[in-house]
C-alpha cells in the first residue's frame, strides 16, 4: 500500500490543485477511491494521482528567500510611468 | 397496457432499492476506509436509480414514489431474491455487485430500445453511472481472484452461490408477453439471461476461476484453476442445491431474509404513511 | 542548537501565531499531544458513523435514505482525512485501529449512546453536529497546519450536515403529534450527553493543547457559544429541556453547574458507556474478519497464468 497524492482540476481556467491523499494498493485503485473521496461533490472533472514517493521537494526552504533586490520582476518597479510619459510628451513638444 | 409497464419499472426499482439497501449496510464497516467511502456512493446511486424507476411507476399509478418504495406489503415487492440476500462477507458482496451490475448492463442496453420514452432515457442515464460500478467491481474481482489463496477461495464459494441466484434477475417480469407486444421490452428476459450466463462464465474464466455450468444452466461448478489450487466446488449453503436457486421474486415470493429487511426498511414510514419527513 | 534553545524558539514561534507542518521540527510533547488529539478526532468520526448508520435502514423516504447514507459517508470520509494526517505524524493506521478497539484510545462521549428511532437522527444531525461545528470552527486557528487544512473541508461538510439535521428536525417539529413526540423523546435522552460533549471547565494552566495553541478556546467558552446559539432555537419550536435546564442570565443562556451530573461522562472515560463495549467489539470483530481483504490489498497486483 502506498500514499497517493490527489490533484483535481475543475474546468479549464485553473490549473490542477492538490486536494488530499488516499492510501491504496495501486494507481488504478487510487483513482477509483480518490474519485469518491475528493470529487463526489463535483469539485472537478479531471483528476491525477501520484505516489507520494514520486513527489520531490527542496529540503531547505531558505533557498526560496531572495537576497538581492529583485524588484525588476514586479509591477511596482514601474510605477514611475506617469512622470516619464509627461517628460516624453514635453520633449516631443520641443521638436 | 400500462400494467405491463408498471410491472417492469416496479421490478427494476425494487431490484435497485433492495440491493442499494444491502450495499448501504457496509457504510462505516467496509474493509478499507477509502473503499468505504467509494462503496457508499455505489449504494446511493442504486437507491437513486430506484427512485427514478419509481417516478415512472408513480406517473402511471398515481402513488407517490415513497408509497411505492416503502408502503407495500412484503408480497408486493418484485425484486430478485439475489438482492435481498444478506451481505455475508466482503467476497459475497463484491461478487454479487459484479454479477448484478453486469446483468444490469445487459438489460439496460436492451431497454435503450424500449418504445417508452422515459424508460429509454432513464436506461441511458443509468448506464452512464453504472460504468463506474463496473470498473469498481472488475478491479476488486481481479485483485481478490489474483491474490492470496484465502481470498480466492472465498470468492469461488461466493460465486457458486451468487451465480445461481442471479437467475432470478432474468425470470420473466409479470405480464412480460404483453410488455413485449407493446414494445416496452424488446428482448425476452430469458434470452437476456442466456446471454448473460455465457458472458459471466467467460468472465469468470478470464479471472482464473473457470466454471462449468450444469445442464439446468445456472448451477456452476468451479474447476481447479490452472495453477493447481484447490477450489471449493460445494456452495456454502447446501440448501441452494435442492431448491430452484433465487427464483420467485418476480411474483412476490421472497425468503425470510426479506421479512427482516422489509420490517426494518418500512417501519418508520408505515407508522404514519401520511406524514412528511 | 540545544533542545532547550529549539524549544524556546518554538514556543515563541507558536505563541505568535506560527504554523507547524508535518516535516518541521517539533518538541516531543507537541508531537505527542497533536497526534493524540487528531487520533481521538479520527476515532470519533469513525465511531460516530455507528449510531447514525443504525438508522439508515429505517429512513422514512427515498430522499432521506440517500441523504443519511451520504451524511454517514461524509463522517467516514472525515475519519479517512484525519487518520491520514495522523499517519503522517508517525503512527500507522493499523496501530491506531487496534488501540481504538482495545480501549487504549478514546472517542467522543456522544458516540457511546444508543439510537432508538428517527427522532435521534434529527437531534444528532442538528444539535450534535451543531456542537461539533462550534468546537471544530475554533480549531481552524490551530497551530498544526495539516489539521487546519483538513478541518476546512470538515467544517464545510458539517455546515451541510447541520442544515440537513435542521431540515429533518423542522419536519418533525411541524408534523404530527407522534413526530413531535419523537423529537422530544430524543432530546430528553441526548441533552445531557450534549452538555458533556464540551467537557468540564478547562484547566488553562495544565492544558497542554491550549498552551501549544493546538486548541484555541476553553471548553466553557465553547459550551456558552453553543447554548446561546441553540437554546432559543429549540425553545421557539415549542420544546422544553430535561435537566440541566438552561435559563437566561445577563443576556446569555446558562446552566446551573449543580444540575450537571458528570457521572455518565466519567463512566465513558473508563470506556463503560451504554454502547461502548458492544460497538468496540463490533469494530474489532469486523477488523479481524477483514484480515484476508487487507492481505489481498497489500500484495502487488499479480496475474495468474
Amino acid at each position: 500500500m502506498d500514499v497517493y497524492e490527489v490533484f483535481r482540476r475543475s474546468g479549464h481556467k485553473q490549473p490542477f490543485e492538490h486536494c488530499g491523499t488516499v492510501t491504496a494498493p495501486d494507481s488504478a485503485m487510487a483513482l477509483l477511491m480518490a474519485k469518491e473521496c475528493y470529487l463526489r461533490r463535483e469539485e472537478g472533472q479531471y483528476m491525477w494521482v501520484t505516489r507520494r514517493s514520486d513527489i520531490h521537494s527542496w529540503s531547505d526552504e531558505a533557498l526560496f528567500e531572495p537576497a538581492a533586490d529583485k524588484s525588476y520582476r514586479f509591477a511596482h518597479a514601474y510605477r514611475d510611468v506617469v512622470r516619464k510619459r509627461e517628460l516624453a510628451r514635453r520633449r516631443a513638444g520641443q521638436l | 397496457m400500462t400494467e405491463a409497464l408498471v410491472a417492469i419499472v416496479t421490478s427494476l426499482g425494487d431490484d435497485e432499492l433492495i440491493l442499494g439497501h444491502r450495499h448501504a449496510e457496509w457504510t462505516g464497516f467496509a474493509p478499507h476506509i477509502e473503499e468505504d467511502v467509494a462503496f457508499s456512493s455505489i449504494a446511493q446511486d442504486e437507491i437513486g436509480h430506484a427512485a427514478a424507476y419509481y417516478s415512472i411507476a408513480s406517473s402511471l399509478t398515481g402513488l407517490t414514489r415513497d408509497a411505492l418504495a416503502l408502503g407495500r406489503s412484503q408480497g408486493e415487492y418484485r425484486h430478485a431474491v439475489l438482492c435481498e440476500r444478506p451481505n455475508s462477507d466482503w467476497a459475497y458482496t463484491i461478487t454479487r455487485q459484479w454479477l448484478y451490475d453486469r446483468a444490469d448492463s445487459l438489460r439496460l442496453t436492451a431497454l435503450e430500445d424500449s418504445a417508452h420514452d422515459a424508460l429509454r432515457h432513464l436506461a441511458t442515464k443509468i448506464r452512464r453511472e453504472e460504468r463506474y460500478h463496473l470498473i469498481h467491481a472488475d478491479m476488486w474481482m481481479e485483485r481478490i481472484a489474483h491474490g492470496p489463496i484465502e481470498g480466492r477461495t472465498k470468492l469461488t464459494r461466493a460465486a457458486t452461490t451468487a451465480l445461481s441466484a442471479t437467475a432470478g434477475l432474468f425470470e420473466p417480469f409479470e405480464r412480460e408477453a404483453d410488455a413485449i407486444g407493446e414494445g416496452w421490452l424488446t428482448v425476452p428476459s430469458e434470452e437476456l439471461g442466456r446471454r448473460f450466463l455465457s458472458e459471466a462464465v467467460d468472465a469468470l474464466d478470464g479471472l482464473g476461476l473457470p466454471a462449468e455450468v450444469t445442464p439446468d444452466g445456472w448451477r456452476a461448478e468451479f474447476v481447479a484453476s490452472s495453477s493447481g489450487d484447490l477450489i471449493a466446488t460445494a456452495p456454502s449453503d447446501p440448501g441452494e442445491t435442492s431448491t430452484p436457486a433465487g427464483l420467485g421474486g418476480r411474483s412476490g415470493r421472497h425468503s425470510p431474509d426479506f421479512s427482516e429487511l422489509w420490517a426494518d426498511m418500512t417501519r418508520t414510514y408505515r407508522a404514519d404513511p401520511e406524514a412528511t419527513w | 542548537m540545544t533542545y532547550e534553545q529549539r524549544l524556546t524558539d518554538f514556543r515563541h514561534y507558536v505563541g505568535t501565531g506560527g504554523k507547524v507542518e508535518a516535516t518541521d521540527w517539533m518538541p516531543d510533547d507537541y508531537r505527542a499531544g497533536v497526534l493524540k488529539f487528531i487520533e481521538m478526532h479520527a476515532n470519533s468520526e469513525m465511531m460516530g458513523a455507528i449510531p447514525e448508520r443504525e438508522q439508515i435502514p429505517h429512513a422514512p423516504s427515498l430522499q432521506r435514505k440517500m441523504s443519511l447514507t451520504a451524511k454517514v459517508q461524509d463522517e467516514v470520509g472525515h475519519s479517512q482525512l484525519l487518520y491520514r494526517i495522523a499517519e503522517d505524524l508517525g503512527k500507522s493506521r493499523e496501530t491506531m485501529y487496534l488501540d481504538l478497539v482495545n480501549g487504549r484510545s478514546k472517542f467522543h462521549n456522544v458516540f457511546h449512546y444508543p439510537t432508538r428511532h428517527w427522532g435521534d437522527v434529527a437531534v444528532i444531525g442538528w444539535l450534535i453536529d451543531g456542537a461539533a461545528l462550534v468546537t471544530q470552527a475554533a480549531l481552524l486557528e490551530s497551530s498544526y497546519a495539516p489539521y487546519t487544512r483538513v478541518l476546512k473541508r470538515i467544517c464545510a461538510e458539517e455546515q451541510l450536515h447541520l442544515r440537513h439535521g435542521e431540515d429533518i428536525t423542522l419536519e418533525l417539529a411541524s408534523g404530527t403529534d407522534k413526530q413531535r413526540a419523537m423529537f422530544k423523546d430524543a432530546l430528553d435522552r441526548w441533552w445531557l450527553p450534549i452538555v458533556h460533549f464540551f467537557g468540564p471547565k478547562s484547566n488553562v494552566g495544565k492544558d497542554l493543547l491550549l498552551r501549544w495553541r493546538v486548541k484555541t478556546r476553553t471548553n466553557e467558552d465553547l459550551r456558552a457559544e453553543f447554548l446561546d446559539r441553540y437554546v432559543p432555537k429549540i425553545l421557539e419550536l415549542g420544546f422544553s429541556f430535561p435537566t440541566p435546564v438552561p435559563f437566561e442570565f445577563e443576556g446569555h443562556w446558562v446552566l446551573r453547574e449543580e444540575d450537571i451530573d458528570w457521572a455518565p461522562l466519567d463512566a465513558i472515560k473508563r470506556n463503560q458507556g451504554p454502547e461502548t463495549a458492544r460497538r468496540l467489539e463490533l469494530r474489532r470483530s469486523t477488523y479481524e474478519q477483514h484480515a484476508w481483504v487487507r492481505q489481498a490489498l497489500a500484495e502487488p497486483a499479480t496475474q495468474v497464468a
